[in-house]
C-alpha cells in the first residue's frame, strides 16, 4: 500500500515525465504538421504555435505526399525495403535461430568459447566488417543484386545471442518427448522451439526490420541500379535534390518514420520481454 | 524369452569419479509392471533413460523384445514415456498433444481422431480437449501425458516419477488410474519413483537401487518380509523398520541401553549359532502391546515411555526410545496411548531380522 507521500511523488514524477516526453514529441509533431503544408505556409508559421498545427484537410492537403509518390520512385524504394526486410526476417530467424539453438542445446567441444567468440564479434565496428563484405560480394559478382545485399546481413551475432539465451531455458524433456513422437530435430525446431519462443522471434523480427529499414551504408555500397534502392537511399536522393520543396522533404521523412513508430508501438511489449528474458539465469 | 533384458549394464558420465549405474542385470517379462525405486541419485532414472535411449550405455547390453538396442534411436525402440514434468507441448491443445505422435507416424486422420477420442474418453479429458496445457491442473496435465503415451500402442511404457508433482490426494487417485490403465492395455511398464508406497502399491516387482547398484529385486511382499540388507529393510515400509545395535551372547540379546531379551528359538535358528555384535530390526507392526502377545511372550516383556503419538485413525504410531534407538510401534486405535504413558510390549520373534554389523547384509542361515 502506497503512503500519501509516495503517491504524491509518483504523481509529480508522472507529470514531469509527461512534460519531458513532449520535448521529444515536438519535432515529430512539427514534421507531421508541416508535411501537409505548402512551403509558403511552413515559412509563415515557422516561429508560431501554428507550426505544430496541421492545416485543415482540403484540396491540397496531400499534395506533398502525392507529388513524392507520383514524381519519384520512392514508393518502389519503400516496397523494395519491405521485401528485403521480409526475406531477412525469415532467413535471420531460421539461421540465427538454428545457431542459437545449437549453442544452447547441442553439446559440442568448446561450445562456451563459441558463445564468447560470437559475443566478441559485437565489439568489432560494423564499418570494419562492411569493407570485407563488400570485397567478398564484389569478388563473387553479386554487386547490384538482391542476393548480394541480403547474404551478409543474415547472420547477426546479437540475434544469435538473443536466441541462445531464450532457448537455453527450454525444457529438455519436451525435446525427448518429441523424439518419441517421431519428430525430427529440424521439425522440432520449426514446430516446437519457434512457437514456444514467440517473444524472441518477435523481438528479432522487429530488430531485423528496423535494421533493414534504417540501413543506409550497406545498400548504398551494394546497389547502383535505381530499381533496387532502399527507402533510406531514396530519402537521401530526394531530399538532396535542389527541386524538392521543404514540404515534400517533410512528407518523405514522415513516410520513412511512420513505419518505425508503428512497429515500435505494436511490438514494444515483445521487444522489452525479449531483451529482458535474455538476462534470466541459465537453466 | 524375456521382453527386456539388462546384461551387465554400466553407466559412467564423462568426468564422473564413479559409475552412476554399476553391473545392472535384470530381466523383465512381457506385461510386467516393474518399479525402480531408491533415494535420489541411486541411478534409477539413469537406467530408465538408458532404456529410452536418451543416455548412452557405457558398457553392457540391453535387449528389448529380443533385439539389442544399445545403438537404436529412441523413436525406434517401440517405447512411450511419461515424464516427471509432463513435457507437454505448450502451444498445442490437449487433442493435438495426444495426436501429435500419430500424425508424425503418418496414421490416417480418421484413425488419429478415433484414437485421440478413445484416449480422451478413458482419461476423462472430454471437457478439456481444446485447452492448452497452461490452462490445466497438474492432474489433468499428467493425464494428457498418459494419453500421449497410450495412443501410440507401444509395447513398453516408461514412467519417470510421473506423480511426484501432484498433491497427496491426487497421487492416490492417479496411482489407481495408472494401475487400471496398465491392466487394460497389457503393456510392459517400467516405473521410476522414489516413493516406496507407489512402488509397493502398483508394481508386480520392485527393483531397489542404491548408489547405482541393485540391492534387491522381487515382489513387493518379498522385499517387505525378507529384505536382503539393512538398506532395503529401512527403505521399504513406512514408518521404517526399527534398528537396534545388539550383542547376542548365549541365548541373550543385549541392547545398548542395558535392556536384555531372551533370544527366541525361531530367531536363534535363523542366526545359526552366530554370536556377537549385530543389528537387529523389527517393523512397527511387529511390536505388540496386546494382552494375548504379552502373555505369550511374557519372558520378553519390555517397557518404554511414549514420547510422541501420531494419530491417523485406523493405525497409529507410538514413538518411544528403547534399546538406545528411536522406536516406532504401530498400534490399532484400541491400543492408542497418551504421551507420557508407559507401555509394555513384546517383539514378535518370527518377525525379528538380524543384519551383519559391518556389511549390513541379512544374517540368515
Amino acid at each position: 500500500m502506497l503512503t500519501k507521500k509516495q503517491k504524491g511523488i509518483n504523481w509529480l514524477l508522472t507529470v514531469g515525465l509527461l512534460i519531458l516526453s513532449l520535448f521529444f514529441l515536438f519535432p515529430v509533431v512539427w514534421m507531421l504538421a508541416n508535411s501537409f503544408k505548402p512551403d509558403a505556409a511552413i515559412t509563415a508559421d515557422m516561429n508560431t504555435v501554428a507550426a505544430f498545427i496541421p492545416p485543415a484537410p482540403g484540396g491540397s492537403f496531400f499534395d506533398n505526399y502525392l507529388s513524392i509518390l507520383t514524381n519519384t520512385n520512392f514508393l518502389r524504394y519503400m516496397v523494395n525495403t519491405l521485401f528485403y526486410a521480409a526475406i531477412l526476417i525469415v532467413c535471420g530467424v531460421v539461421v540465427n535461430g538454428l545457431a542459437g539453438y545449437a549453442l544452447a542445446k547441442i553439446h559440442f567441444p568448446f561450445r562456451e568459447r563459441w558463445v564468447l567468440l560470437i559475443l566478441l564479434l559485437q565489439i568489432v565496428p560494423m564499418e570494419t566488417i562492411i569493407t570485407i563484405h563488400f570485397l567478398m560480394i564484389a569478388r563473387v559478382g553479386l554487386l547490384n543484386t538482391v542476393v548480394g545485399y541480403i547474404l551478409p546481413m543474415i547472420v547477426n551475432p546479437f540475434n544469435i545471442f538473443l536466441f541462445r539465451q531464450v532457448f537455453i531455458n527450454l525444457p529438455d524433456d519436451v525435446y525427448e518427448a518429441a523424439q518419441l513422437d517421431f519428430c525430427s530435430p529440424l521439425k522440432y525446431f520449426f514446430t516446437m522451439v519457434l512457437p514456444m519462443s514467440k517473444t524472441v522471434v518477435a523481438t528479432v523480427s522487429v530488430f531485423t526490420f528496423l535494421n533493414v529499414w534504417n540501413d543506409y551504408l550497406w545498400p548504398s555500397l551494394v546497389f547502383t541500379s535505381s530499381n533496387l534502392l532502399t527507402a533510406q537511399i531514396g530519402l537521401n536522393s530526394i531530399t538532396s535534390n535542389e527541386n524538392t520543396t521543404m514540404g515534400q522533404t517533410l512528407a518523405v521523412i514522415t513516410m520513412v518514420t511512420i513505419p518505425v513508430i508503428i512497429i515500435y508501438s505494436l511490438f514494444s511489449k515483445q521487444i522489452v520481454e525479449g531483451v529482458t528474458s535474455t538476462g534470466s539465469k541459465e537453466g | 524369452m524375456s521382453f527386456i533384458e539388462f546384461k551387465h549394464i554400466n553407466k559412467k558420465y564423462a568426468n564422473a569419479e564413479r559409475n552412476s549405474v554399476t553391473d545392472f542385470c535384470l530381466t523383465i517379462e512381457e506385461k510386467e509392471f516393474i518399479a525402480f525405486v531408491g533415494p535420489s541419485g541411486c541411478g534409477k532414472s539413469t537406467t530408465l533413460r538408458m532404456v529410452a535411449g536418451f543416455e548412452e550405455i557405457t558398457s553392457g547390453d540391453l535387449y528389448i523384445d529380443g533385439k539389442r538396442v544399445n545403438e537404436v534411436a529412441p523413436k525406434d525402440r517401440g517405447i512411450a514415456m511419461v515424464f516427471q514434468n509432463y513435457a507437454l507441448y505448450p502451444h498445442m491443445t490437449v487433442e493435438k498433444n495426444i495426436g501429435y505422435g500419430l500424425k508424425n507416424m503418418k496414421v490416417p486422420a480418421e484413425e488419429i481422431q478415433k484414437k485421440v477420442d478413445w484416449a480422451i474418453r478413458i482419461l476423462g479429458l472430454e471437457e478439456f480437449r481444446n485447452r492448452k496445457p497452461k490452462n490445466l491442473s497438474g492432474g489433468q496435465r499428467q493425464r494428457v501425458a498418459l494419453g500421449r503415451a497410450i495412443v501410440k500402442n507401444q509395447k513398453l511404457f516408461l514412467m519417470d516419477e510421473p506423480l511426484s508433482n501432484l498433491d497427496a490426494k491426487l497421487r492416490v487417485s492417479m496411482r489407481n488410474e495408472i494401475s487400471k490403465l496398465h491392466r487394460e492395455l497389457g503393456s510392459t511398464t517400467i516405473y521410476v519413483t522414489h516413493d516406496q508406497v507407489e512402488a509397493m502399491t502398483m508394481a508386480d516387482r520392485i527393483v531397489i537401487m542404491k548408489d547405482g547398484v541393485v540391492q534387491q529385486a522381487g515382489r513387493p511382499m518379498e522385499l517387505y518380509e525378507n529384505p536382503v540388507n539393512k538398506f532395503v529393510a529401512g527403505f521399504i515400509g513406512s514408518p521404517q523398520m526399527n534398528f537396534y545395535p545388539v550383542t547376542v551372547k548365549g541365548n541373550q540379546i543385549q541392547f545398548r541401553d542395558g535392556n536384555q531379551m531372551i533370544l527366541p528359538d525361531e530367531a536363534a535358528a535363523r542366526l545359526g549359532g552366530r554370536q556377537g555384535e549385530m543389528i537387529m530390526g523389527i517393523r512397527g507392526e511387529d511390536i505388540k502391546l496386546d494382552e494375548q502377545n504379552l502373555k505369550l511372550y511374557s519372558q520378553n516383556r519390555q517397557q518404554a515411555v511414549v514420547e510422541n503419538a501420531e494419530v491417523m485413525g485406523n493405525e497409529n504410531n507410538l514413538y518411544t526410545t528403547f534399546g538406545g534407538s528411536l522406536t516406532v510401534a504401530r498400534v490399532s486405535k484400541y491400543e492408542l496411548k497418551e504421551i507420557g504413558d508407559t507401555i509394555e510390549f513384546v517383539f514378535l520373534p518370527s518377525r525379528m531380522h538380524f543384519f551383519d554389523k559391518d556389511t549390513e547384509e541379512r544374517i540368515c542361515v
